[in-house]
């Protein structure tokens, strides 16, 4: 998919930044198209929030081309802004109004006027779940409360590009079922969104695409229906009632493994025949074995035979 | 910037000031303190009976001002101290960075709720201005100009304090350094302006009795010096005040004291000298001000503190604003 500059969406090419000589982002390429959800994939410290604060119109990028709704963050971030919507990872809110109040103050913020600022205000409670809450001062909202507060905040003025920093960390199962409903329900209207995690499994059910990013780079991206499933390399976790044993034999059999945690040994196997025959290996040495099991999804499985973490 | 985004700024910054509730103990403390104050000088005032009849209201006026001014140092501060750098540290501003409002919006904003809760604290003496009134010989033109350069002097100090925080990125470390702006303006002038004097050259000043006698002295030239004293905001709110000469018929107002002593500095030759049966020789009856040379130097800084606030606020930014997450 290639996006022209004055298309909608978000088209972020060969983006770069440095902070006092540490390169946070140093060669991105994200591209994101209405309509879908794109999740932005990878490790901590991989460059995804300065990204995001790029896109954002908040920083600056040393390099690269960085166009989102159609426009420029850096030279046009009005009309970027009057388009998007971007809740960070970590946030606060004002904790002395109400849930309403606090809406309406960006409502007004973003230029609405009053009797649409009401009503996106009674709008997005609802989509929170805050009906009830709408009157009671922020400060009194669980965490999740809060967290769902803050994402409906970044929809305030319906815009046509969402990014999103992690909303899925400190959400509750069923917030999350919810976030994932609203995102796809937004997508289907048309909005582009955007959606970082470090917890792939967050977006596998998520994202229509997912981009990789690591140390920096782009590493991959890929529609979430072709990855490859079954065949790729994937973390296992074996767990032994000898583990000094089962160590043994993997030394023996020069398979690469992790520390020995309480929940057994994590090793790196290329796809699902590596892993019987491992498994075969171990009885017959008479390792007791007592469970062996794949880790993660298929998205961790492709995330890590992108990068250098898969041998 | 627009009238309505820096209204909405404002609204939103008052509304969390009010519903902290705190400033209702704040303003009652304040209260209590400046009536105790003026009670104690209306006791003293009271014991000087015939001698300062028919004044004692302008007395009771001036001293409560210098009051009002010295206790709003200790308070204005705090007032816009922490209003960046807080909201940073609470993680909203940049929520509100990303929104239609703009650097000029969300500084203005902040100032003028900063400001209008300044004078919310002028405005709870008024009960106390009505008690001078009551004592009589308040000169109304003075309550007009004392309550106009009070306001502009609070505004003063809640945009440079509004400034350390938009520059310094730890909430305390903005508090202390607000104070300690305030503290240079009241008393670094008084410091300045008595180490620049001691070192100024020596004039020779001759006073002539009557009698023909003449008697000279020398003292230090303030001529020049006077301008390091001009800003103490002090200085400004008593000099603004109508000159009331160097009759020492008022010789108790405190506001008519400073204005003409800060007078006398600028020039030293409208001092006037008294022969030996009292009476006033020589001198200038209608000196040159000071207080325009200080709150010109007042409200300059107040510009440039507003200035340095919108430019710390515009985004997006090359440098990253303090501690802020990177990745």
């Amino acid at each position: 998919m290639t996006l022209r500059p004055g298309d909608a969406g978000i088209a972020a090419t060969g983006v770069r930044r440095s902070f006092a000589g540490v390169d946070a982002v140093r060669g991105m390429d994200v591209h994101a198209a209405p309509g879908e959800v794109t999740g932005l994939v990878g490790p901590n410290g991989a460059g995804k929030t300065t990204l995001l604060l790029v896109l954002a119109t908040l920083l600056v990028p040393d390099g690269g081309s960085v166009r989102v709704a159609g426009h420029d963050p850096v030279t046009e971030p009005r009309a970027v802004r009057a388009r998007m919507g971007w809740s960070p990872d970590v946030f606060g809110l004002y904790e002395g109004v109400t849930a309403r109040e606090y809406l309406e103050f960006y409502a007004a913020a973003y230029g609405l006027d009053a009797a649409r600022r009401r009503r996106r205000a009674a709008a997005l409670l609802d989509q929170a779940r805050l009906g009830e809450f709408a009157d009671r001062p922020v400060g009194v909202l669980s965490r999740g409360q809060k967290q769902r507060l803050g994402l409906v905040r970044a929809l305030v003025h319906e815009p046509a590009v969402l990014l999103l920093d992690e909303p899925a960390s400190g959400l509750d199962p069923r917030s999350r079922v919810e976030l994932r409903e609203l995102l796809r329900e937004l997508a289907r209207a048309g909005t582009t969104v955007l959606v970082s995690s470090h917890v792939l499994s967050d977006l596998e059910e998520l994202a229509d695409r997912v981009v990789f990013v690591d140390a920096g780079r782009t590493v991959g991206d890929h529609r979430v229906a072709a990855l490859p499933r079954g065949t790729a390399w994937r973390p296992w976790r074996i767990r032994s009632l000898d583990p000094a044993a089962l160590l043994a034999v993997l030394d023996q059999a020069g398979v690469d493994h992790g520390e020995p945690g309480s929940g057994g040994v994590d090793v790196v196997l290329a796809g699902d025949e590596e892993a019987v025959d491992l498994l075969a290996m171990l009885v017959a040495a008479r390792v007791p074995v007592a469970a062996f099991q794949p880790v993660g999804g298929s998205l961790e499985a492709a995330f890590l035979s992108l990068t250098d973490q898969a041998p | 910037m627009t009238p309505a985004g820096v209204a909405t700024v404002a609204r939103q910054e008052l509304r969390l000031r009010v519903r902290r509730g705190r400033w209702r103990i704040l303003v009652a403390v304040w209260f209590l303190v400046l009536l105790g104050l003026l009670a104690l000088l209306r006791l003293a005032l009271g014991s000087l009976g015939p001698l300062v009849a028919g004044q004692r209201g302008g007395i009771m006026y001036g001293g409560l001002q210098l009051m009002v001014l010295g206790l709003a140092t200790l308070v204005v501060p705090a007032l816009a101290a922490q209003s960046v750098n807080g909201d940073r540290e609470r993680g909203v501003l940049a929520t509100v960075q990303v929104t239609g409002l703009t650097a000029g919006d969300i500084a203005f904003g902040k100032f003028f709720a900063a400001w209008g809760a300044a004078l919310l604290f002028v405005a709870a003496t008024l009960p106390l201005v009505v008690w001078c009134v009551a004592e009589g010989g308040v000169d109304a033109l003075a309550v007009f100009v004392v309550t106009l350069v009070m306001a502009a002097l609070l505004g003063t100090v809640c945009a440079l304090a509004l400034a350390l925080s938009a520059l310094l990125a730890r909430t305390t470390t903005s508090a202390v350094m607000s104070y300690l702006a305030v503290f240079t303006l009241t008393i670094g002038t008084l410091i300045l302006f008595g180490l620049a004097t001691a070192a100024a050259p020596q004039i020779e000043q001759t006073e002539t009795f009557d009698d023909g006698e003449a008697f000279t002295f020398t003292e230090p030239d303030t001529s020049k010096t006077w301008v390091l004293l001009a800003p103490n905001p002090f200085v400004v709110l008593a000099d603004a005040a109508p000159y009331r000469g160097d009759d020492v018929e008022f010789g108790l107002d405190p506001l008519g004291n400073i204005g003409r002593a800060v007078r006398f500095v600028r020039s030293p030759d409208a001092e006037p000298g008294f022969d030996e049966n009292g009476e006033r020789v020589g001198g200038d009856a209608n000196p040159p001000p000071v207080w325009p040379t200080g709150l010109a130097v007042n409200l300059a800084l107040a510009a440039g503190a507003l200035a340095v606030t919108v430019r710390r606020l515009r985004t997006p930014t090359y440098r990253l604003a303090p501690g802020q997450r990177v990745a």
